[in-house]
C-alpha cells in the first residue's frame, strides 16, 4: 500500500491558487475501512485506505468495478460512514455526525456531479441550480443571481428556463456542474461524470473541469477511463479496496477551449 | 417562513406531474366530504320536518284526553269521563293554574261536508276561539269563531284550505256561504290559512265550529269533552302547567295524580323525544359518510406511498445536495395536504350543490357546522394519511435512494 502523506502538500500543477504548506488539507482520510455483511459473510469494500487531498488538486480516482472506488466516493461525499478510520473534510471531523449534520456538510462543503446527471425533473435549469442554495437558506433574489452566474460560467446562459428533458446529456451535466459550484463548496466530487456522454461531449466537459481546476477549485473525480483520468493532476488507483498507485502528473490539455465550448453549445440547441 | 411558500409551489408542481392520478385521489376525498355534508343536511332536514309537524300541533300545548271508556279501566275508575265544563273553569282559574294561558274544550267528530254536489270528508273540531290560537291556526279571510258564537250556539264555521278547495270551485269566495255538515247547515265566517300538510296528517282538512253548535247538531248533548287543549304561558313552564292541570283534575275527581284516568300529551317532551331520535338518525348518517371519507383517506395514503416510491431517486438527489430530513418530510406532507384539501373544497362545493335538491322526499338543510367540519377533516386526512409516506421518504438514506432505479 502506498501512503500519500509524504508528498501531499506539494502540488505538481497548480497555476490558479498559491500553494500553502501549512493549510489544512481538504480531504484527510486515514485507515478508512468499510465492510458490509453479505449473506452472513463480512465483505471489505475498502481496507485501510489513507489519502490526503489539498486545496487546488484535481484527483482522478481510478479502478475497475468492485475496486472500492464507489464506496470511497460515498465516504468522501458524506453519503456513507466508514466502519472505522478517520476522515476530516475541510477541517471538519466527520465522525459521529447525525443525519442532519451530514446534510449540512454535503450542502455547504461538497458539490456533487453524478454519472446520471441527477437533475430534478419538472424543474428548470435555473431552479435546479438554485436548489442547494435554497436548502442552505440563501435569499431568493441572491440565489437567483448566483445561479445565473454559475450557469453562464458553464456556458448555459441562454438555457436558464429549459427543463432537463429539453437539454442534451452534455448540457444536463453542465447544469449539474453549475449546481455543484453554485454553493462555492470546498470540494467538487464527480462520480463518472462522462460515463453517460459521447466522446465529443466528454471532451467539452473535461475542458470545463480543466477550467475549474485552473481557477483553483479542488476536484475529486471517480472514473475508470484512462483518457479521462489524464486531465487530472494526480491519479489514485484502487484495487480490491486498497490504493495501488498514487502519482502526480502533468494534466492533459483539452482539445477544445472552454470558450469554444460555450459558443458551440449555445449555438447548437438542437443537439441531443 | 418564506420557505413555506416555495415548498407550497414545489408541492403543487409535484402534484401537477400526474394530473389524472391526482384528480382520482382528490375524487376520493371529494366524495367523502360531499357525502358528509349531504347526509348531515338530510339528517338536519328530517329532524327539522319532524319538529315542524310537532309545532303544527300548537305552541306550548298540553293535550288532555280520557283513557277511560275504552274498557281498559280496572274497577278503580270513578265516574265515567270527567273532562267537563267544570274542569275547564277550574283550570282557567289563574289562582289554580298560574302557568296556564288558555284552556279549550275540544269535541272532534268526522263528517261529510256537502256544498251542492260537492262533498268532502273532514274532521270537525268543536271548540272555543282560544283553540285557534293554541293550535297555530290563523284566519286568512273573514273572522274567527267568537265567544259570543259559543254562548249563542251559532252555527258558524271556519274552514281549512283543503275543505275550501274540496267544496268550492277555484276563484269563488266561500265566505258567507252555507254548507251542510251531516244534516245541519253551517255558515262559513272565516277561512284558515294553510299550515301545509306535515307528515301523515293534513292540518288543512279541518272545520272549526263552536263546541256548543257541534253538540247541538252533530254529536248530541253531552256533559263531557273528548279532550282539552291547554296552552302554557311558555315552553319553559310547560311541565309546571302540566302538574298544575293534573293536580286540579285529580282533586276534581277525588283521586291521585297517578290514578288519574287521563293521558296528558306534553308537546315539549314530544319534541325532546323526537329531537333525540332524529339526532341518532343524523349521527348514523354522519357515520356512513365518515366511512367514505376514511376510504378517501386510504386513497390519499396509497397514492402518496406510490409517489414516494416513484420519486425515490429525486429524494436521493435532494438529500445528497443538502435537503434535511425535515425539508423532505414537509415537502411530501404539503403535497398530500394540498391534494386532500383541494378535494375537500371541491367536495364542499359539490355537497352544497347537491343539498339544494330534495332527496328521498326530504328537503336537506345545510348544517352550519358541516362545512368547516368536513374541510377540517379533509385537512387532517391529508396530514395523517401523508405522514407515514412522507416520513418514509424523509428517512431514506441518500446513498440507497440514489442507487434506486
Amino acid at each position: 500500500m502506498i501512503l500519500t502523506r509524504g508528498g501531499a502538500s506539494r502540488v505538481a500543477f497548480d497555476p490558479g491558487a498559491p500553494a500553502s504548506l501549512v493549510e489544512a488539507p481538504i480531504i484527510a482520510l486515514s485507515n478508512i475501512v468499510k465492510s458490509y455483511m453479505m449473506g452472513g459473510v463480512e465483505v471489505l469494500a475498502t481496507r485501510s485506505v489513507s489519502l490526503t487531498v489539498v486545496r487546488g488538486e484535481f484527483v482522478a480516482v481510478m479502478g475497475a468495478s468492485g475496486s472500492g472506488k464507489s464506496t470511497l466516493m460515498n465516504i468522501i461525499g458524506c453519503l456513507d460512514i466508514p466502519t472505522s478510520g478517520h476522515y476530516s473534510l475541510d477541517g471538519v471531523n466527520i465522525r459521529n455526525l447525525d443525519d442532519q449534520a451530514l446534510s449540512r456538510i454535503r450542502n455547504t462543503k461538497i458539490g456533487f456531479v453524478f454519472q446520471g446527471f441527477n437533475l430534478i425533473p419538472r424543474m428548470s435549469a435555473l431552479q435546479n441550480v438554485e436548489l442547494p442554495m435554497a436548502y442552505a437558506g440563501v435569499k431568493p433574489k441572491e440565489r437567483r443571481e448566483r445561479a445565473i452566474v454559475a450557469l453562464r460560467l458553464v456556458g448555459l446562459g441562454s438555457r436558464l428556463e429549459h427543463f432537463s428533458n429539453e437539454l442534451s446529456g452534455g448540457q444536463q451535466q453542465r447544469v449539474s456542474i453549475a449546481r455543484a459550484i453554485s454553493t462555492n463548496p470546498a470540494l467538487i466530487l464527480a462520480d463518472e461524470p462522462t460515463g453517460n456522454l459521447d466522446s465529443r461531449s466528454s471532451n467539452e466537459l473535461m475542458a470545463l473541469f480543466t477550467d475549474l481546476h485552473r481557477q483553483g477549485r479542488t476536484i475529486v473525480m471517480i472514473t475508470h477511463e484512462n483518457d479521462i483520468a489524464e486531465y487530472a493532476s494526480r491519479v489514485v488507483e484502487l484495487r480490491d479496496g486498497s490504493v495501488i498507485r498514487d502519482q502526480r502528473q502533468r494534466p492533459r490539455l483539452p482539445s477544445v477551449s472552454s470558450n469554444t465550448v460555450t459558443s458551440s453549445q449555445d449555438g447548437d440547441g438542437s443537439e441531443v | 417562513m418564506s420557505n413555506m411558500f416555495s415548498n407550497l409551489i414545489m408541492a403543487v408542481r409535484g402534484i401537477g406531474s400526474n394530473w389524472l392520478r391526482t384528480l382520482l385521489t382528490m375524487l376520493g376525498v371529494l366524495i367523502g366530504v360531499a357525502s358528509v355534508i349531504v347526509l348531515l343536511a338530510i339528517g338536519t332536514g328530517t329532524s327539522r320536518s319532524i319538529e315542524n309537524s310537532i309545532q303544527a300541533l300548537g305552541s306550548n300545548t298540553l293535550t288532555v284526553f280520557g283513557s277511560g271508556g275504552s274498557g281498559a279501566s280496572t274497577g278503580t275508575q270513578i265516574r265515567n269521563t270527567n273532562l267537563n265544563s267544570a274542569s275547564v273553569s277550574l283550570i282557567s282559574n289563574a289562582n289554580n293554574a298560574p302557568d296556564v294561558q288558555s284552556v279549550s274544550p275540544v269535541i272532534t267528530t268526522s263528517v261529510t261536508a256537502t256544498n251542492g254536489s260537492s262533498t268532502y270528508t273532514t274532521s270537525v273540531i268543536g271548540s272555543t276561539p282560544s283553540y285557534l290560537v293554541a293550535s297555530n291556526y290563523t284566519v286568512s279571510a273573514g273572522r274567527s269563531i267568537s265567544t259570543a258564537d259559543v254562548t249563542s250556539h251559532s252555527q258558524v264555521i271556519d274552514i281549512g284550505a283543503s275543505v275550501a278547495s274540496g267544496l268550492f270551485p277555484v276563484g269563488s269566495n266561500p265566505l258567507g256561504q252555507q254548507i251542510e255538515l251531516g244534516s245541519a247547515r253551517f255558515t262559513i265566517v272565516g277561512l284558515l290559512a294553510s299550515k301545509g300538510s306535515t307528515g301523515l296528517t293534513n292540518a288543512d282538512a279541518v272545520v272549526i265550529a263552536p263546541y256548543t253548535a257541534v253538540q247541538d247538531q252533530l254529536t248530541g248533548e253531552s256533559q263531557s269533552f273528548s279532550e282539552l287543549l291547554i296552552q302554557g304561558k311558555s315552553a319553559a313552564t310547560l311541565s309546571l302547567a302540566q302538574s298544575e292541570v293534573q293536580s286540579i283534575l285529580a282533586a276534581q275527581n277525588d283521586t291521585t295524580v297517578a290514578a288519574l284516568p287521563f293521558n296528558v300529551l306534553n308537546q315539549a317532551s314530544l319534541i325532546t323525544t323526537a329531537t333525540s331520535s332524529s339526532k341518532t338518525f343524523t349521527a348514523l348518517l354522519g357515520w356512513v359518510a365518515a366511512v367514505s371519507l376514511l376510504v378517501g383517506a386510504i386513497g390519499v395514503m396509497n397514492i402518496m406511498l406510490v409517489t414516494v416510491t416513484e420519486r425515490t431517486r429525486e429524494i436521493g438527489i435532494r438529500k445528497a445536495i443538502g435537503a434535511r430530513k425535515s425539508v423532505v418530510l414537509t415537502q411530501f406532507l404539503i403535497e398530500s395536504t394540498v391534494i386532500s384539501f383541494m378535494g375537500g373544497v371541491l367536495g364542499a362545493v359539490a355537497g352544497i350543490v347537491v343539498s339544494r335538491f330534495t332527496i328521498a322526499g326530504v328537503k336537506p338543510v345545510l348544517a352550519s357546522y358541516s362545512i368547516p367540519l368536513a374541510l377540517g377533516v379533509a385537512l387532517s386526512v391529508g396530514i395523517v394519511a401523508g405522514f407515514y409516506p412522507a416520513y418514509r421518504a424523509a428517512s431514506l438514506r441518500p446513498i440507497d435512494a440514489l442507487r434506486y432505479e
